[in-house]
């Protein structure tokens, strides 16, 4: 699978209800995409609506069968992700190369 | 906009520049014509006068020669000796005059006769005075050269009163021109007034429009204020309602509970606690908390109680509790709701707990540090048919359990530093044994400042006795382990 497939949606910093527009947006598939990198490795914080938003995302490309990475670096925010068992129903990753390996892995099988 | 408002102003100001400007210009041409028509008038008059003075003086001259001729008499030559000596200074004075009148030809006619007189002096006068006869011929040449000196006289007289004329109706135009710049002036202060009335009138129609809008907008977010205001006290309403006030009193546990609103009015939510007393010495603990604010999230606050307790009633299995909650919330498009419950058992102090993206509970053993119980699995309504991993946990008597939500952890948007100040609350606040532990905990996290969304806090204590305390995950699935757990949902 090339790299170009891959779609990566990247976001940053602290995400809450002042940038709801804006991280939905960022949450959309694209055309084409078989396979989503999301690269959330400078986010810190998101509220429960960011979390919604998230939770979404990943449970519909799940449900679209296109595998999902999720980059994340911040010891807080991975905190956060764990109370809303993010990493227990998708793939969660702290390093990029791991994470792009995985979803080569993904487009291989 | 301020621009099409202004040009016309701005015409009609340089309008009425012009029109001052050519009305000051007429008057200063007005008030020159009439001056110089009076100096003509006073000139005249003095030109008049001297110009009489010429005639009387050279009728003393002609009539002193002619009396001496008839009677040789010494002293009828009186006065034609004086007007002799005075007649220069006379003429020289008239011509004066006339020069500045810049009557050329009265100025000639007067060096006319002034040279003719010269000529009487020489060729009559003197030659009379030094015959001894009266010399008829002389006499009548004498006469025809006096005729002479009337006729330059009379024709002078003419064109002073020509030049008078002249003068006076240059003065009558030019005061009849004043007429003409009243009007004027007149006219071009209406012209401004009516533009600026019309001006006047535009904008008093732009006021009126701000106004107006200005008064909808008002009305508007009036409106919208009463709605907000309407919303919240629904919120509040229903809030108060949900809120459990009087907590079950179980044998053997010890149970409280603090509520505390968020300090933004908008930001009331759906956080809430429950516990329930079951048979056989167990309490059924719920704590929850839906994402949003206002009616909305409190009437799903609302359902998913109901719903827990339900289905709590039918098996008050944790796990399974909370796999069905969420199911019926899927089928709702449900916003998401994180959510603990847990089944406590007073006699042997186990707590069997299942999360649904919900911050972990604490728990505080006796002799030993607060700890973080374990968590991890997504929030409801996320998810159809998600997996909800029930733990045990066996504790000892006199261990404090506590349930809180998020707005406990996440007041500095850390959840690692949010959870430290957590745990320290959670052992001073047992420590200090208060009677309100729930509220000691609040206190010691927020103290004096407010809390930017709602935060509840559940605790349960367990009475004195003695039990072990280990974590028994049911069901055979793997055990979690954050970042590398399966996707193991569909």
């Amino acid at each position: 699978m090339n790299e170009g497939a891959i779609q990566t949606i990247r976001l940053a910093g602290e995400l809450d209800l002042s940038r709801k527009r804006e991280i939905r947006d960022a949450f959309a598939l694209s055309n084409g995409a078989r396979a989503v990198l999301l690269d959330l490795s400078e986010v810190v914080y998101a509220d429960s609506t960011a979390l919604t938003e998230l939770l979404r995302f990943c449970a519909m490309a799940q449900g679209a069968n296109i595998p999902i990475a999720i980059l994340i670096a911040a010891p807080q925010f991975l905190r956060l992700v764990q109370y809303a068992g993010l990493a227990t129903a998708f793939k969660v990753f702290q390093e990029r190369d791991e994470a792009l390996r995985y979803l080569s892995e993904c487009a291989g099988t | 906009m301020p621009r099409r408002i202004h040009w016309p102003l701005i015409v009609s100001f340089a309008f009425l520049a012009v029109v001052i400007g050519v009305l000051v210009a007429g008057g200063l041409w007005v008030q020159s014509t009439v001056a110089n028509s009076f100096l003509d008038a006073e000139r005249i008059g003095t030109a008049r006068l001297l110009v009489e003075e010429v005639l009387r003086r050279q009728l003393d001259e002609e009539t002193g020669i002619r009396g001496y001729a008839v009677a040789r008499r010494a002293t009828l030559l009186q006065p034609y000796y004086e007007a002799r000596t005075a007649l220069p200074a006379t003429i020289t004075r008239v011509m004066g005059v006339l020069e500045n009148l810049h009557l050329q030809s009265a100025v000639a006619a007067l060096e006319d006769a002034a040279r003719t007189n010269r000529r009487w002096l020489q060729e009559v006068a003197v030659p009379l005075l030094a015959s001894r006869s009266s010399r008829p011929a002389l006499q009548f040449r004498g006469k025809r050269l006096v005729d002479r000196v009337r006729t330059d006289i009379a024709s002078i007289e003419t064109l002073l009163a020509g030049r008078e004329a002249g003068s006076r109706l240059r003065a009558q135009q030019a005061v009849a021109w004043v007429d003409l710049f009243a009007i004027g002036a007149i006219s071009a202060f209406l012209v401004a007034a009516l533009i600026f009335a019309f001006q006047q009138y535009r904008l008093g129609l732009r006021v009126e429009e701000e106004r107006t809008k200005a008064e909808e907008q008002r009305r508007r977010s009036a409106e919208n204020r009463a709605a907000y205001v309407a919303e919240k006290r629904i919120a509040d309403t229903l809030q108060r309602a949900f809120v459990q006030n009087v907590l079950p009193e179980p044998a053997m546990l010890r149970l409280g509970a603090t509520y505390l609103p968020a300090a933004e009015e908008a930001k009331v939510g759906g956080d809430w606690y429950d516990a329930l007393e079951l048979p056989d010495d167990r309490v059924l603990l719920a704590i929850g908390d839906v994402t949003g604010h206002g009616i909305e999230a409190a009437v799903t606050m609302n359902r998913t109680r109901q719903l827990l307790i339900s289905c709590a009633l039918i098996d008050p299995n944790p796990g399974p509790v909370l796999e069905r909650v969420n199911n019926e919330l899927m089928r709702n498009e449900s916003p998401m709701v994180t959510a603990i419950a847990a089944l406590v058992n007073a006699r042997d102090c186990e707590v069997a707990y299942a999360a649904a993206g919900h911050p972990p509970a604490v728990l505080l053993e006796p002799g030993k540090r607060a700890r973080l119980l374990e968590v991890g699995s997504l929030p409801l309504g996320v998810l159809r048919d998600a997996a909800y991993q029930t733990h045990r946990v066996r504790s000892t008597a006199g261990a404090l359990l506590v349930l809180y939500t998020d707005g406990a952890v996440e007041h500095s948007r850390d959840v690692v530093e949010g959870e430290e100040l957590l745990l320290a609350a959670v052992e001073s606040a047992a420590q200090a044994s208060e009677a309100d532990v729930a509220a000691a905990i609040c206190h010691r996290i927020f103290a004096d400042r407010k809390a930017a969304d709602d935060v509840a806090i559940l605790t349960l204590r367990f009475a004195d006795g003695a039990n072990g305390s280990t974590v028994i995950v049911e069901h055979d699935s793997q055990t979690l382990v954050a970042g590398g757990g399966r996707a193991g949902l569909v």
